[in-house]
């Protein structure tokens, strides 16, 4: 038996991604075989909860990821002939992909999968679960702005540490989708998910707050982190988690260097507790900022 | 340019990019050859080489092709257009 078939779920959604992208394999066998024994445990939780939350759209999901991997590849050419993100407007991912429930669809599908299959997407989700959550105050009541696909939320609500969890989002289909997540998740504690604008959000008082891969998508990220800590209580913790140099069909903000969300978090009135660099295609820290590979940044803040 | 004038412009840019490969780079090899040469890593070559040679790719001619020989063979034809 190879080490893969001893993990029957992240086995079987592997076989699965390869029957629908098989041009794949060039990049799924390495990050397979390069993985230790202890991240392919990690994996195979994670296939777990993925596999529930996807459980009768499977199929889909990995064709979805297959589209995901042209869309980026376009992308990608963008931005290294020109430098910047192909989009720099709210106004113009909204019309392109927010308001477009087809192309959101198959996107957010595609990002489920993306936590699997990339490693920094997959090794910010187990620091999420293992470091962040064991570290909020016992009982706290935790929101999520953006919870997109649902996981982090599901983890969230999951935890024994949170007290009640809170889910705001812009977009229809992301609520659905958490919605959906969470009731295939057969989640017990009470979740609050509501329609909200960062911009114009409501008034209230969190002990924890996750902001994950939503800073690339707004023009002024600065004034939502400042937002965000006018909801959180002093002491509060947030996890923030945006990509530095990852061209996307709806990133508008472009981090060249990781030290520029810190800098964000901090100005909006959060001490530093920790900052991790999760380089994409497993390149090493140094080798990822000077070729301005992808970089997954998390950046834990206490509330000052 | 001549193959040879787009292997001089390849050859820094493909030991940077992949950077785990340290054998010959030849016609022959292929992306199953070098384990950093994956669809992005092709994104990346593809683009540093069109920016040294004054080109630029549509990306269906740079994708599928056979070998590294095959791309060296557009960018001399491209070159030379």
């Amino acid at each position: 038996m190879n080490r893969l078939e001893q993990h029957s779920t992240l086995s079987r959604l592997y076989a699965l991604q390869l029957e629908v992208f098989p041009e794949h394999e060039d990049f799924l066998s390495p990050r397979i075989a390069n993985s230790s024994d202890e991240h392919l445990v990690e994996l195979e939780h994670l296939a777990q909860v993925i596999a529930r939350i996807g459980e009768g759209k499977l199929e889909t999901i990995a064709r979805d990821y297959a589209w995901l991997t042209n869309e980026m590849l376009e992308e990608e050419y963008y931005f290294r002939r020109h430098g910047t993100y192909r989009l720099s407007t709210f106004e113009e991912a909204e019309r392109t992909v927010y308001a477009n429930a087809e192309f959101m669809q198959k996107y957010m599908n595609g990002v489920l999968f993306s936590h699997l299959w990339w490693g920094n997407h997959s090794r910010v989700i187990i620091h999420f679960h293992r470091e962040f959550l064991s570290r909020i105050k016992q009982g706290a009541h935790h929101l999520e702005v953006g919870p997109g696909h649902g996981l982090l939320l599901y983890l969230a609500a999951n935890s024994p540490r949170t007290g009640s969890v809170t889910g705001w989002d812009v977009s229809a289909t992301s609520l659905r989708d958490t919605r959906h997540a969470l009731e295939a998740m057969g989640v017990q504690k009470p979740v609050t998910l509501e329609a909200h604008n960062i911009v114009d959000a409501p008034s209230g008082k969190f002990d924890s707050l996750t902001f994950s891969e939503v800073l690339e998508h707004l023009e002024q990220p600065r004034d939502a982190l400042k937002t965000l800590r006018s909801l959180l209580n002093d002491g509060g913790k947030i996890f923030v988690h945006a990509p530095v140099n990852s061209p996307a069909p709806d990133h508008i903000y472009l981090f060249r260097e990781p030290e520029e969300i810190v800098e964000m978090v901090r100005d909006a009135g959060f001490a530093i507790d920790e900052t991790v660099n999760f380089p994409g295609m497993d390149a090493s820290l140094e080798r990822a900022r000077k070729l301005k590979l992808t970089i997954s940044t998390i950046v834990v803040g206490t509330a000052i | 340019m001549t193959r040879e004038d787009v292997y001089a412009k390849l050859e820094p840019i493909f030991r940077e990019l992949f950077d785990q490969y340290d054998g010959p780079i030849t016609d022959e090899l292929t992306a199953n050859d070098v384990e950093q040469w994956d669809s992005l890593g092709h994104v990346q070559l593809v683009v540093a080489l069109e920016q040294e040679c004054g080109v630029r790719c549509a990306p269906q001619e740079v994708t599928g092709l056979p070998d590294l020989g095959a791309l060296v063979d557009l960018f001399a034809a491209k070159t030379q257009a």
